[in-house]
C-alpha cells in the first residue's frame, strides 16, 4: 500500500485536533492508498495537499459555530493575524530584494549552487541506496543468501535448494527467487541484447508488486522447466517497445528464439529486483535453461549453479533468530544429503530493510556516499557563509533604519522575524534555482556513464523524498544563517547609530563575525581543495601504472554466439575459427587473439584449485584463484612477458592439460622454488594441470592491486567457452574496430555482440572510478573556491566602501595610493591566512579518510599540499585586489565631504 | 445536546454508516458517499459530521482492529436516538413525496 509523503502527512497532522488525530490519519492513508492506485501517485498527491487546506477550514469553522472559539479567540486570532504579518512581511522582503537585484542575484547564486549540489547528491544517494522497492509489509520481509564454502556469507543460491527450502521449511510464509539473464531479443532487423529476469511464479504476488497492466504468473507456468512461455514486460520496456500500448496483453516477444506470450506489465514503481538496473522482461524461472542460453549446459536442475537471489516473508509471529535458526538447520541437512555440492554453504537472513543492493556492494557504497554528502555539505556550508555575510553586510548598512524602527517602538522580535523572513525568501528562492540546477548536474552526471556493456538505468528522480530535503536544507540554512546577522542587527544600540557613528572605523583585519564566516569559507574550500588535489594526483599515478600488458591500440569484441543460436560447441569452435582466420587475411590486421577473459576487464572468473603442499587456510582447504582460459598466441599478441619456460602452443589443445602462472603465484606458492613440471588440480578432479610457463604479473581486476596469483588455461578439446576477441593491427583503434565489425557481419551478420570497444575505451573502465572522483572533488573544490572569492571580494569590498573617509584623510596626509591598496588587501590576506592555516591543520587531520581511494600517493601527499595553498592565495589576492584598487581612486576632498 | 431535525450532509453520513454496518469507518463512509452519490466528499467535512453526530448522541464509535488485521480503526454506527430520528426523517420524505410522480422531480 502506497502512504502519503511524509512531509504532507505531518502537516495535515496539524490540522487535526489530537484526539482524533491518529485515527483520522490513518482513515486518510486508506483514501490515499485507494486513489494512488486509482489514479496515480502524483493525483493522490495534489489530493492529499487539498486536504490539509480542507481540514484546516473546516475544523475552524466547526469550532466557531460549537461555541470552542469566538471569532475573537486569542488562539485563532493570533493564527489568523500572524498569517497576515506574514504576507505583509513577506511583501516587504520582496520589494527590498527587488531593489538590490544584484546581491539577490550573486545570493541566491549561491545558494542555487550549494543546494543544487546537495539535491543531485542526495537524489543519487537516495536512488541507489535509500529508496524503498515497493514492497507489500516490508517489515516481514527477509533477503536469503547462502554462503560461500570460502566463508562469503551472502552468495546466492541454487534452483534446487531454493525449491527445497520452499517444500521443508515452515518459518517463512513464502519464498521467491529471482536471478537475471541476459537473451537475444529479437526485433527489427538486428538482434539486440535484453536484460530481464527469471522469477518463481509468485514473486510479484508475494512480494505485492503492483502491476500496471494483466496478471502475475500462474503456478502451472513455472512447474515444468521449458513450459511456460509467458513474460511481464519491465514498464520501460512497454514505454520504449510497445508506446504504452494497453493492447499489449497476448502479444507475443521472441527471446533466444523462443516465442513469449506477454500477460502482464510491472509497475512503473518497480524497475527489477538490482534498484540500478532496469529490468526489460520477467519470466517464470522454469525458463532457466531458453533464456540462459548455455548451450545445453543445465543451470536450472544443478544444484551446484548458484545465481539465485532469494527472498522470503516470515511467516506469523516467527522471529528472524528462528529463521536463521531453521535456516541453519536445513543447510546442514542439505551439507549431508548433497556434500559435494553443498558443502560448508549454510543459508542466513537479513531483513530487507538492512540491505540496500547487497550487504557486500552495501559496504563499499556506504562510506563513498557519505563521502560525497559530505563533500556538497561543506559547498553548502560556504555558500550559506556567503549569504550570512552579505546579510551582515547589509544590516550594518541599514542600521540606521532599524535604529529609528527601535526608536519608535517596534518590538526587537518583530524586527527579527522581519529579517528572517528575507533570509528564508532568499534561501527558498536559492532552493528552487538549486533544484533546476540538480536536474541539470544529474543530467551531466548521469552521462558519464561507466564505460560498461549494460548501460546502467539509473532512473534518478527528484521525487518526494529529494523535495523534502531540498525544502529543509532552504529552510534551515536560511533560517540558521540569517539568525545571526538578523540579532546583529537588531542590537539596540541607538545612539551611536542613529547619530551615523557606527562602523565607520572598522577595519578589514577585525575578528567580527563576518570575517570568521570568512576564515571557515576559506579553510573549507582550502580542504576540498586539498581532496580535489588529492584525487587529480591520484588519477595522474593510475594514469601511468603499468597494466602488465600491450595497451597500444586494439580493438576488443565481445560475440556471444550461445545467444545467436548456435546449437552445438562444435558450431561455436567452427564459428571462432572463422571469425580468426577471415580477420588475419583482412591486410589492416596483424594479429588476433582469443581470451574468455581479459586483464582489467568488467568480468569476474575465479576457480577453486588444490595446490599439492599448500593448503588454503579455508575449511575446504582449496584457494579460490582468479583465471582465464585462452588461445596459444595469446601472450605474444598481449605483449604479456614469459619469463621462464614457455607460453602456450598449438599442440596444448589436445593432450596433457598444461597451464602458464603468473610471477605472484610462484611467488606464493612456490618462493625460490622452480616452479616448472609441478601440477594443480580442480578439488576432486583426477585431471591435473602442469605448469609449463611463468608469466610476468598483469593487473588482473583493478590497477591499484598488489600483484595477484592467476592461472591461465587452453580450452578444453572442442570446447570453447565464450571468448573475447583483441584484434591489433597497424591501424587507429577506431578502424581497427570498423573492420572487425565488418569481417563478423561477413562471418555472421546475426550475432549478438555483448561489447565492441577500443583498447582505450578497455582501460577507461578501470579508469573510471579515479576518474570521476577526480572530476567531483575538482567541480566541488573549484566551486567552493569561486564561492570564497566571492566571499572575499564581498568583505573588502564593503570595508573599502566603508572606509572611504578614512581613506581620504590618509591620502590627504600623504599616503600614496599604493599604500591605501595595500592596506586594504592586506585586511583580506590577513583573514585568508588564518583560514588556509586553519584548512591545512583540518586537510591534515581528515586525508586519511581518502587514503583508500587513492592510487600512488600518500593522503598528506607534498606537492598536492604545496600546490594547493598557492592556488587558493592567488585566487584570494585577486578577489581581495578588485574592489581594494577602488580605495586608490578616492578623491580625498570628496571623501572628507561625503558626510 | 437532542436535536430534532438532521442536516443533510450529517443525513448521508449516518446513512452510509448504516449501509455499511459493522465496516462503517471513515475512509470506508468517504469512498461510499462518492460511489453513491457520484461526487467528490471532502473526508474534512465527513470527520466534522461524525463528530457533531457523535457529540449529538446520534452516533457512537469505539476503536477495534479490522477484521483483516493492521491497525484499529475508529468505526462508528448510529445510536437508538440516530436511528429514531433517521426513521422520522425517511417518513417525513416519504410524506412529502406521496403522490408526486416517480423519479419526475429529480435534476
Amino acid at each position: 500500500m502506497s502512504l502519503p509523503p511524509r512531509l504532507l502527512r505531518r502537516l495535515l497532522a496539524g490540522r487535526i485536533p489530537r484526539v482524533d488525530r491518529e485515527w483520522v490519519l490513518r482513515d486518510l492513508d486508506d483514501l490515499y492508498a485507494g486513489r494512488s492506485a486509482r489514479l496515480g501517485r502524483r493525483s493522490a498527491n495534489r489530493w492529499y495537499l487539498r486536504q490539509v487546506g480542507s481540514f484546516w477550514l473546516r475544523v475552524q469553522a466547526h469550532r466557531l459555530r460549537s461555541g470552542a472559539a469566538t471569532l475573537t479567540d486569542p488562539r485563532l486570532l493570533s493564527e489568523m493575524l500572524s498569517m497576515d504579518t506574514l504576507i505583509m512581511d513577506l511583501r516587504y522582503a520582496l520589494r527590498r530584494l527587488a531593489r538590490t537585484p544584484g546581491f539577490t542575484l550573486v545570493a541566491i547564486l549561491s545558494l542555487a549552487l550549494g543546494i543544487g549540489a546537495n539535491t543531485a547528491m542526495f537524489s543519487l544517494v537516495n536512488t541507489v541506496l535509500l529508496k524503498e522497492q515497493p514492497f507489500t509489509d516490508r517489515h516481514e520481509l527477509v533477503e536469503v543468501y547462502t554462503s560461500e564454502a570460502d566463508g562469503f556469507p551472502h552468495a546466492t543460491s541454487s534452483v534446487p535448494d531454493y525449491l527445497d527450502l520452499r517444500e521443508e521449511v515452515d518459518v517463512f510464509g513464502a519464498v521467491v527467487a529471482a536471478r537475471t539473464f541476459l537473451a537475444r531479443y529479437d526485433r527489427g532487423d538486428r538482434p539486440e541484447l535484453a536484460f530481464g529476469e527469471l522469477v518463481s511464479w509468485d514473486y510479484f504476488q508475494m512480494l505485492g508488486i503492483p502491476l500496471t497492466l494483466g496478471r502475475s504468473f500462474r503456478p502451472d507456468e513455472d512447474a515444468t522447466p521449458g513450459v511456460g512461455q509467458v513474460v511481464i514486460l519491465g514498464y520501460g520496456t512497454w514505454l520504449s517497445e510497445f508506446g504504452a500500448d494497453p493492447g499489449v496483453l497476448g502479444e507475443t516477444v521472441t527471446l533466444n528464439g523462443y516465442p513469449f506470450t506477454v500477460v502482464g506489465v510491472a509497475g512503473e514503481e518497480f524497475t527489477g529486483s538490482i534498484p540500478v538496473l532496469s529490468t526489460g522482461f520477467f519470466a517464470p524461472l522454469t525458463m532457466t535453461n531458453e533464456l540462459m542460453g548455455g548451450l545445453g549446459t543445465n543451470q536450472y536442475d544443478r544444484r551446484g549453479s548458484r545465481s539465485l537471489f532469494m527472498k522470503a516473508r516470515l511467516a506469523e509471529g516467527v522471529t528472524l533468530d528462528q529463521a536463521n535458526q531453521a535456516l541453519g538447520a536445513f543447510s546442514r541437512g542439505l551439507e549431508e544429503r548433497w556434500p559435494e555440492t553443498n558443502e560448508l554453504r549454510y543459508m542466513t537472513a537479513i531483513p530487507v530493510s538492512e540491505v540496500s543492493l547487497h550487504p557486500f556492494v552495501d559496504r563499499i557504497l556506504v562510506p563513498v556516499a557519505g563521502l560525497l554528502l559530505a563533500v556538497v555539505g561543506i559547498v553548502l556550508l560556504i555558500a550559506c557563509a556567503n549569504l550570512a555575510s552579505f546579510l551582515l553586510a547589509r544590516a550594518e548598512d541599514r542600521q540606521k533604519e532599524i535604529a529609528v524602527r527601535l526608536a519608535l517602538g517596534s518590538g526587537r522580535g518583530r524586527l527579527v522575524r522581519q529579517l528572517l523572513v528575507e533570509t528564508v525568501l532568499l534561501a527558498s528562492l536559492g532552493g528552487v534555482a538549486g533544484l533546476l540546477l540538480a536536474r541539470w548536474t544529474l543530467d551531466l552526471l548521469l552521462s558519464f556513464q561507466p564505460p560498461l556493456p549494460i548501460s546502467l538505468s539509473l532512473a534518478v528522480e527528484l521525487d518526494g523524498t529529494v523535495l523534502a530535503f531540498t525544502a529543509a536544507v532552504s529552510v534551515v540554512a536560511g533560517v540558521v544563517f540569517g539568525l545571526a546577522p538578523a540579532l546583529q542587527a537588531t542590537r539596540p544600540e541607538l545612539t551611536p547609530a542613529l547619530k551615523n557613528e557606527l562602523g565607520r572605523v572598522g577595519k578589514a583585519g577585525r575578528f567580527t563575525l563576518r570575517n570568521s564566516l570568512v576564515v571557515i569559507q576559506v579553510a573549507f574550500s582550502f580542504l576540498l581543495l586539498i581532496g580535489a588535489g588529492l584525487f587529480i594526483r591520484s588519477l595522474q599515478k593510475a594514469q601511468a601504472i603499468d597494466p602488465g600488458f600491450d595497451t597500444s591500440p586494439a580493438a576488443m569484441v565481445w560475440p556471444m554466439p550461445e545467444l545467436a543460436g548456435y546449437e552445438s560447441w562444435d558450431e561455436v569452435v567452427a564459428y571462432f575459427r572463422t571469425l580468426r582466420d577471415r580477420l588475419l587475411a583482412d591486410p589492416q590486421v596483424d594479429a588476433v587473439t582469443l581470451a574468455s577473459r581479459l586483464p582489467l576487464g568488467s568480468e569476474f572468473q575465479t576457480n577453486s584449485y588444490v595446490i599439492p603442499g599448500h593448503p588454503s587456510p579455508t575449511p575446504d582447504g582449496d584457494w579460490d584463484l582468479d583465471d582465464t582460459t585462452v588461445m596459444p598466441g595469446y601472450f605474444e599478441s598481449m605483449g604479456i612477458e614469459v619469463v621462464r619456460g614457455r607460453a602456450f602452443r598449438a599442440e596444448d589443445l589436445e593432450g596433457e592439460r598444461v597451464v602458464v602462472v603468473s610471477q605472484a603465484f610462484v611467488d606464493r606458492f612456490y618462493p625460490g622454488e622452480d616452479p616448472l613440471g609441478r601440477t594443480i588440480s580442480y578439488p576432486g578432479s583426477t585431471d591435473p594441470f602442469r605448469i609449463v610457463g611463468v608469466a610476468r604479473d598483469t593487473k588482473v581486476r583493478s590497477l591499484g592491486e598488489a600483484p595477484r596469483p592467476y592461472v591461465y588455461h587452453t580450452p578444453w578439446p572442442g570446447f570453447i567457452p565464450g571468448m573475447q576477441v583483441v584484434v591489433r593491427g597497424p591501424a587507429q583503434a577506431p578502424e581497427l574496430l570498423a573492420v572487425t565489425r565488418r569481417v563478423m557481419d561477413e562471418v555472421d551478420p546475426d550475432m549478438v555482440v555483448f561489447s565492441a570497444k577500443t583498447m582505450d575505451e578497455h582501460l577507461a573502465l578501470m579508469l573510471f572510478p579515479p576518474r570521476m572522483a577526480a572530476f567531483l572533488l575538482g567541480v566541488f573544490g573549484g566551486l567552493a573556491l569561486l564561492l570564497s572569492g566571492v566571499g572575499i571580494y564581498g568583505v573588502v569590498s564593503h570595508a573599502v566602501a566603508r572606509r572611504t573617509r578614512e581613506m581620504g584623510i590618509r591620502l590627504s596626509l600623504g599616503a600614496t595610493a599604493r599604500d591605501v591598496v595595500m592596506m586594504a588587501v592586506g585586511g583580506g590576506m590577513r583573514l585568508v591566512a588564518v583560514g588556509a592555516v586553519t584548512g591545512m591543520a583540518l586537510a591534515g587531520a581528515v586525508t586519511w579518510l581518502i587514503s583508500g581511494y587513492l592510487y600512488g600517493i600518500s593522503s598528506t601527499d607534498v606537492a598536492t599540499f604545496l600546490a594547493i595553498p598557492l592556488l587558493l592565495t592567488g585566487v584570494a589576492l585577486v578577489a581581495a585586489l578588485v574592489p581594494a584598487r577602488r580605495a586608490a581612486r578616492v578623491d580625498p576632498v570628496r571623501a572628507l565631504k561625503s558626510e | 445536546m437532542a436535536k430534532e431535525t438532521l442536516g443533510e450532509f450529517e443525513h448521508h453520513v449516518l446513512l452510509a454508516t448504516r449501509r455499511l454496518g459493522p465496516g462503517a469507518y471513515s475512509a470506508a463512509i468517504v469512498e461510499e458517499l462518492e460511489e453513491v452519490t457520484g461526487r467528490d466528499v471532502a473526508p474534512a467535512a465527513v470527520y466534522i459530521a461524525l463528530r457533531r453526530l457523535e457529540d449529538g448522541g446520534l452516533a457512537r464509535s469505539d476503536l477495534r482492529a479490522p477484521p483483516e488485521g493492521g491497525r484499529d480503526r475508529r468505526y462508528f454506527e448510529p445510536t437508538p436516538a440516530g436511528l429514531t430520528l433517521m426513521g422520522e426523517s425517511r417518513r417525513r420524505f416519504e410524506a412529502l413525496w406521496q403522490g408526486l410522480p416517480a423519479g419526475g422531480g429529480e435534476r
